[in-house]
């Protein structure tokens, strides 16, 4: 197995005034080069903590943050693992600076200090990559909520990282652009071998993920695919976390005396469970 | 009884520059007293913008805003006055605090409508309990609470002015899941309790589903549809044109139909779908 971040024992403390509070304890985790990844936890549970000390942003009180081989403790390449890990998050508005989609992209490479040709080439790579190429002399403000957070995706692209990190990437969103995200998400995945770590209040969006990691004050309290997850409706609800709404219609099917499979999200699936469940004919 | 009467309204943001923009044209549409409206549209769509107009924050262009048949417009002076009466929860309100304690920061809107000494703490004490915000929070600085408890205080502020009318713009963005079901039963009790008309912005079709009477769509800054919950998720297609969706078990009864079974897709929460599928499967004679 080829880890690409390997969390030892971590624990990271706030300091408050005379008081000291642990956001992550002791907690341990290895995310595989070119999985995709969700992390779900309420609010508070230490899910933005641990993104951030992915990166660096944050460096561990105790324990160890392992990037691709580098520990993010060391100060010498604090900015190799910046770029090896890409943030996105919440708000796009607060994310984009330029007042032309491409310069905006062009933001980060540049910074690289790159030839220019060599950004021209990442700057048109990284758009065509979140669909977004042909939007690339418009001005950032005039489009929808979800072309801005794939322009943001796009800047991260562009450096070429390792690992993208989004917090709550699609929180402020409609539909349709939380659709957007996902699927570019999926496609940077499984096209470009991006490895992803997504954290997430919207149950569904776990649906594709390789692996969902539940944070609870602090500690990991479940990991596994998603169907297995899911299928812990109770203990989720137990710690302010919920399920897809599929999932949830079985389990309450389930709870209604239908003899049902509840361990289903995607709508298909959950269609063809109620019609085997209830032996109704097709048409 | 209509409450609010939108008629013709149209907001242009900088009239006189180059980058002139109708954020809301000619939008028309009527709220009855009590009712529970719904709107949703797609990011940009002009949903912020018209609900401000609702309150006051924002003057019409073209057009006007009645409140119970009066144009709230009609003394300019006096526009202040309706603020108590058409109360507006913002995106994040939980920005918005800043008092020292609690307690302070729900007075804050009561106070400035007159309100003092006991009927002012009544007033507090009644919509605490309705929010739940427990008395030991009361002396505390709202900065030291999470955020979950935050937004439940900001919401405090504007109930405790106990407008007739309220409006929540996207109350539960950002919130997990425990906490978004936390804000719609807040909503819900405050609704019960005060019998007031409630209108909320959100980006979630199953909430809206299983709050509210009627739906008004936005798209591009005009009014799409307003109708009837199961009028407005029937049109699936629509929607999804315009940047939304329906409910998701609304899509699994479409996804049976597809399969070519026999079945009322007009079903948005998951509890009507328990009920359906409930009484297909004691039609089938298989229980």
């Amino acid at each position: 197995m080829n880890n690409l971040i390997e969390i030892k024992n971590v624990t990271y403390e706030y300091t408050e005034e005379d008081s000291v509070y642990a956001a992550v304890k002791d907690l341990s985790l290895d995310i595989e080069k070119g999985s995709f990844t969700v992390i779900l936890g309420h609010n508070g549970s230490g899910k933005s903590t641990l993104a951030k000390l992915i990166n660096g942003l944050n460096k561990p009180t105790f324990g160890d943050v392992i990037v691709d081989g580098i520990n993010t403790k060391d100060e010498e390449t604090e900015l190799t693992v910046k770029r090896k890990v890409g943030m996105v998050f919440q708000n796009p508005d607060n994310q984009l600076i330029a007042s032309v989609v491409e310069e905006d992209v062009a933001f980060g490479p540049e910074n690289l200090g790159l030839e220019p040709q060599e950004i021209r080439l990442r700057v048109d790579e990284a758009l065509k990559a979140v669909d977004m190429y042909e939007f690339r002399k418009s001005t950032p403000h005039r489009l929808s909520g979800g072309q801005k957070q794939r322009i943001a995706i796009a800047g991260i692209i562009a450096m070429e990282p390792e690992c993208l990190v989004l917090d709550e990437p699609t929180a402020m969103l409609d539909p349709k652009g939380r659709a957007e995200i996902i699927n570019t998400l999926l496609k940077l995945n499984r096209e470009k071998g991006i490895t992803v770590v997504l954290i997430t209040h919207y149950m569904e969006e776990a649906e594709k993920a390789d692996r969902v990691v539940v944070m609870n004050d602090g500690v990991i309290i479940d990991d596994g695919v998603p169907k297995e997850i899911f299928k812990n409706v109770e203990k989720l609800k137990a710690v302010g976390l919920d399920v897809p709404q599929t999932t949830e219609l079985l389990y309450e099917l389930h709870k209604n005396g239908f003899n049902i499979n509840t361990n289903v999200i995607s709508i298909e699936e959950a269609a063809d469970e109620i019609i085997s469940a209830l032996h109704l004919e097709e048409h | 009884m209509a409450i609010l009467e939108v008629k013709n309204l149209t907001h242009t943001y900088s009239e006189n520059s180059a980058f002139i923009n109708d954020a809301v044209s000619d939008v028309s549409f009527t709220v009855e007293k009590g009712e529970i409206i719904g709107i949703i549209g797609h990011t940009g769509s002009g949903k912020s913008t018209l609900v401000q107009h609702l309150n006051g924050l924002l003057k019409p262009t073209v057009g006007t805003v009645l409140f119970e048949d009066t144009d709230i417009w009609e003394k300019p002076k006096e526009i202040r006055k309706i603020r108590s009466k058409v109360g507006l929860v913002f995106q994040y309100p939980e920005y918005q605090l800043f008092e020292e304690t609690v307690f302070k920061d729900i007075c804050f809107g009561p106070k400035n409508m007159g309100l003092s000494g006991d009927e002012l703490k009544e007033r507090v004490l009644e919509i605490c309990k309705i929010v739940g915000v427990r008395e030991e929070y009361f002396q505390k600085s709202p900065f030291d609470l999470s955020g979950g408890e935050k937004r439940r205080v900001a919401i405090a502020g504007v109930m405790a002015m106990r407008p007739e009318v309220i409006v929540f713009d996207e109350p539960t963005a950002g919130l997990d899941p425990s906490g978004r079901e936390n804000v719609m039963q807040i909503i819900k009790d405050y609704r019960e309790a005060t019998g007031a008309t409630v209108i909320i912005i959100s980006h979630s079709m199953e909430d809206m589903a299983s709050l509210v009477d009627k739906i008004l769509v936005m798209n591009k800054g005009r009014l799409y549809m307003f109708d009837t919950v199961e009028n407005v998720f029937s049109k699936k297609e629509e929607l999804e044109s315009i940047g939304l969706n329906v409910p998701i078990v609304t899509r699994v009864f479409l996804e049976l139909k597809r399969k070519g079974i026999d079945i009322d897709t007009n079903v948005f929460t998951v509890q009507r779908a328990i009920e359906v599928l409930n009484s297909l499967k004691e039609g089938n004679g298989n229980a």
